[in-house]
């Protein structure tokens, strides 16, 4: 704090320590008590690799988030700066990376993640450190273990059967058929949840069509799904393979409702799949088309003026972890500990700065309300699902 | 019944896409008795050259097509000259070459991923012939037409070379021993690297048309065709181009018919315990001929 | 003092990685050195995993006293491999022994009682690193005992003319099964030191990444000595923590062109017993030495040239 009272000493200065004063008002006590320097927090990057353009997007958000905690002194003269180690969604190295993170005393917590089994790996290490981790992309549920382990993933699984009932709803299909990743355990969860309540409301299963997800052609699938005569598809698999088999089923001249799921929010899928995915409904937690509250736009806004593209929903996960150990932060007072800062992460209820309109941890899992259920319109804007005539 | 047709066109057209990568593949292996690993990388690299011709240079199908095929061949004349030429010299054999191929593998596939920005990419709507016919009630894209009718070419087009050209018993020659052929009045240096285009061009061509049809240029491209090419080289045999061709479309209709009729966890098993049982049972393939050659 | 600590504490899971390694390293070396290329390291080192990791869930046992039933697993498992696989030309193993690890993953796939399927097997059990230097320096004295025995002359003599061991009454038939059996006892151990490592399996873990890694390590080090195999495994494990420091954003580059640069410098890897004789010879005296080295040279050059 010794700065400030050397720059109050011309008009501007003085002004920006009024406006800075306010700021500080919305978080007294408390970063008084914190003492100010540079904070690290490991953060396991997955910018290579077959998951990388989600990857990147998380560590935009991330990025982001830093320089605005420290820019509106939201924890007073201290600052979170975010130290990266690569990992290529490789469980190995994201072991080797995590325990040098927590090797390095300087080190305060940990953030990574987009694969659930790598994710497994990595909590018995931080667990055993005492040192807070911050999931940022795996799906699993279950994952989180407050003091040391959290997640700020909005799981996409309640979501899906959100969206399915409201399409079926709207819809009234008699049969439906699943596009099923078989590789991909998540997916088949989140699938046979839905499927259980569909078929709760009178819509039988055709069939499930299996494929991979590094599986590049998708001809044989879409037959083999169209084959089945289903009045809706719901495609439950990862972003190239749902891209590509709802592609594949376009091209082949499917003409009813197909159901997306929230790995089709993002905008280079638009750039990539042009009218295919038009008119597909998904559900999403966060997008860029869609902001109603004024932090959203101001993160829409940033993100675009940093990195010249639009924020997706990984680059808001990304985004909220470092809000959300910041918040933590901001509890403690002096320097703090990995510790106390594991046991502030357990105490934060609703998140004070995030971008969905409603945030809030549970057993340190991040939750929003509500669904919207959304689709791509021909013009690559994101809007409000409407069911076909 | 019409499943069935639908499929087997599937099938045919995905299998074709394997033989020309395997053509490749085979040949590199029967003449130059290489294993290398760093093939797919060809094909990945081909599909990001022809979609960098039709996004940067605005150019139709057929001109991107050949900027990737070219892409591909001079890719593959690079590398072995580069890896391959100095391996040769020193006689180190099928290891080293191995090793070798492995390392430019990691390289052209990260930076692949790179030039990509680490996406899959597609090739825009109207680059490509999106017309689609119709076989009584089958729905007939366009490009899978294009895809088999170019593979039989192909097919033909190097079992002529091979079989009936001079040059073709100069490859030959060059596989069982360059020495001798040198002897013999074979230019051996200039053979290699005329085959190691043609082989990469055969990739790069798998590459642009599996880009087109599969939705997906990236580095996984390739890597997904080596298995299959791979598999297609051993059970049709890797020195009969029409072997491989004939044991690429095989592998391409059973991969869709399991998928369909039994289950698509066995799909890849049901491949590669037929591979290993060719391997075990029947080494040289369906149609390919006994006794080992190789530089 | 305290720096110290900390370096250790950060690379300690680096050097646990590197003797992992050198377990498969080892596997692969051993039947390289009777002369044969195979990639089936990867699918002992899957049975010693999975068996290994569902033993010590079912039994709640510490971890070592298992590890010699990973170790028979794996050792069982190569046996019938080379009963079956042997009767192949050299070449031919090599890619077959490819398609065993694809199958591999297949059935790994879908057979989820024993290795959690796709979902793969959370193992959250781990051992100490002093652990692991015991069990390597117990695997270098058994290869250096074997190096030196009749059996690793045996296998020296198969590497190099198989015609010609036979007729000097080695059956190499004999010799590669036994190479084989070695190569998955030593195997099976890796996989369910690596299982331990990870502490969670997934498919991928034993596929053809790791095949790969191993394969160059063992030529990097020197395919020609079991030391090598050690030393190219140390170093591939190490190479890219290494090049994540220096050039974070070229990383997976700079693994493939290190490499292609030693597989272009040192064709015979980092450990050559053949040039260390020739080193040895030319430093003990000019003229005779080198008069006597000639022909050894020769002998060598064309011995060494074109075995695999």
């Amino acid at each position: 704090m010794k700065s400030w009272s050397r720059r109050i000493a011309s008009p501007t200065h003085a002004a920006l320590a009024a406006l800075a004063a306010l700021a500080l008002q919305g978080a007294p006590a408390a970063a008084q008590g914190l003492a100010p320097g540079d904070y690290k927090v490991g953060f396991i990057t997955e910018n290579t690799g077959a998951l990388a353009s989600a990857g990147q997007s998380y560590w935009n958000g991330a990025q982001l988030a830093a320089e605005e905690v420290k820019a509106t002194k939201y924890l007073g003269g201290a600052s979170i700066v975010l130290e990266a180690k690569e990992s290529g969604s490789d469980a190995a190295r994201a072991i080797q990376n995590t325990n040098q993170f927590v090797a390095d005393p300087s080190v305060l917590a940990v953030s990574c993640c987009i694969l659930s089994p790598v994710a497994g790996s990595v909590k018995p290490i931080v667990n055993e450190a005492k040192t807070p981790l911050v999931i940022f992309g795996a799906t699993a549920a279950g994952l989180p273990q407050p003091p040391y382990v959290y997640s700020m993933t909005i799981l996409p699984g309640p979501k899906d059967t959100a969206t399915a009932v409201k399409v079926v709803d709207a819809i009234k299909p008699k049969t439906a058929a699943y596009i099923l990743a078989a590789d991909n355990d998540a997916f088949k969860g989140r699938m046979n949840a839905t499927r259980e309540v569909l078929e709760g409301k009178g819509v039988a299963t055709a069939g499930v069509v299996n494929v991979l997800t590094k599986d590049t052609d998708f001809t044989a699938a879409a037959t083999q799904a169209m084959g089945l005569k289903p009045d809706v598809i719901l495609v439950y698999a990862t972003q190239g393979a749902a891209a590509g088999a709802i592609t594949a089923l376009h091209d082949r001249g499917y003409a009813k409702t197909i159901v997306g799921n929230d790995v089709l929010s993002p905008a280079p899928i638009f750039k990539k799949m042009g009218d295919t995915v038009v008119g597909v409904p998904f559900p999403v937690s966060f997008s860029d088309a869609i902001v109603e509250t004024p932090e959203a736009k101001a993160f829409v806004a940033a993100y675009q003026k940093k990195f010249n593209a639009p924020p997706d929903i990984y680059s808001a996960q990304g985004y909220q972890v470092v809000w959300f150990i910041a918040q933590g932060m901001k509890s403690l007072s002096g320097k703090p500990t990995r510790e106390a800062l594991g046991a502030a992460l357990a105490k934060v209820g609703t998140i004070e700065h995030q971008v969905y309109g409603g945030e809030v941890m549970k057993g340190g899992q991040a939750e929003t309300t509500g669904t919207l259920v959304v689709s791509w319109s021909p013009e690559g804007k994101i809007v409000p699902w409407v069911a076909p005539k | 019944m019409q499943l069935f047709l639908e499929q087997l066109i599937n099938g045919c057209a995905l299998g074709s896409l394997y033989a020309l990568f395997g053509l490749g593949f085979g040949i590199v292996f029967a003449t130059l008795g290489i294993l290398n690993a760093a093939h797919g990388s060809y094909a990945s690299w081909a599909a990001i050259a022809a979609l960098a011709a039709v996004e940067q240079l605005k150019l139709p199908f057929i001109p991107a097509l050949l900027i990737g095929v070219l892409a591909g061949g001079l890719l593959a004349v690079v590398v072995d000259q580069v890896a391959f030429q100095p391996l040769r010299r020193r006689g180190t054999g099928m290891l080293g070459a191995l090793i070798t191929s492995i390392a430019f593998w990691i390289i052209l596939d990260s930076l692949a991923g790179t030039a990509t920005g680490q996406q899959s990419l597609s090739f825009p709507r109207g680059s490509y012939p999106g017309a689609m016919f119709h076989l009584g009630e089958i729905p007939l894209p366009a490009m899978q037409v294009i895809t088999i009718g170019v593979m039989l070419g192909v097919t033909a087009g190097l079992h002529l070379l091979i079989r009936r050209s001079r040059f073709g018993a100069a490859m030959r020659a060059v596989g069982w021993n360059q020495t001798a052929a040198s002897l013999g009045g074979v230019n051996p240096r200039y053979v290699v690297i005329v085959t190691a285009f043609i082989a990469g061009a055969t990739s790069g061509l798998a590459g642009v048309l599996g880009g087109i049809t599969t939705h997906n240029v990236s580095f996984l491209l390739g890597e997904g065709l080596l298995l299959k090419g791979f598999a297609a080289v051993v059970v049709g045999g890797y020195d009969d181009v029409r072997g491989t061709a004939v044991a690429g479309v095989g592998l391409g209709v059973l991969e869709v018919m399991s998928a369909q009729y039994l289950s698509s966890g066995l799909r890849d098993g049901i491949t590669y315990a037929l591979l290993l049982g060719f391997l075990l049972l029947r080494p040289r393939g369906l149609f390919g001929s006994l006794g080992f050659s190789r530089a | 003092m305290q720096p110290l600590v900390e370096f250790w504490r950060a690379y300690q899971s680096t050097v646990a990685f590197a003797i992992v390694n050198a377990f498969f390293a080892l596997s692969t070396y051993s039947v390289l050195s009777a002369g044969i290329l195979s990639f089936a390291t990867v699918t002992y080192a899957a049975m010693g995993g999975f068996v290994g990791a569902r033993l010590v869930l079912l039994t709640g046992l510490d971890p070592v006293f298992l590890l010699p039933a990973a170790m028979l697993a794996g050792a069982a498992l190569a046996y019938l491999v080379a009963l079956i696989f042997l009767r192949l030309d050299s070449h031919w193993m090599a890619l077959a022994s490819l398609a065993l690890i694809l199958i591999t993953r297949v059935v790994v796939i879908n057979v989820p009682s024993v290795t959690g399927g796709v979902n793969g097997l959370s193992l959250p059990v781990s051992i100490p690193l002093g652990v692991l230097v015991l069990l390597l320096l117990v695997a270098i004295v058994v290869y250096h005992r074997l190096s030196v025995s009749w059996y690793g002359i045996a296998t020296r003599a198969v590497r190099e003319d198989p015609a010609v061991a036979s007729s000097l009454g080695i059956a190499p038939r004999r010799i590669q099964t036994i190479a084989f059996a070695i190569s998955g006892a030593i195997g099976g151990i890796g996989g369910m030191l690596l299982a331990l490592a990870l502490q969670f399996l997934s498919p991928d873990t034993y596929f053809v990444n790791i095949a790969f890694t191993m394969i160059a390590g063992v030529v990097l080090g020197g395919s020609y000595h079991w030391v090598g195999a050690i030393i190219g495994a140390a170093v591939f494990t190490a190479l890219p923590v290494l090049a994540q420091a220096v050039i974070p954003d070229f990383q997976e580059v700079a693994n493939g062109v290190a490499l292609l640069l030693i597989m272009i410098f040192l064709p015979r890897g980092l450990v050559d017993p053949r040039a260390i004789r020739l080193r040895r010879a030319a430093r003990e005296g000019q003229g005779e030495a080198l008069a006597a080295a000639v022909p050894a040279v020769a002998a060598a050059r064309r011995a060494g040239g074109d075995a695999p």
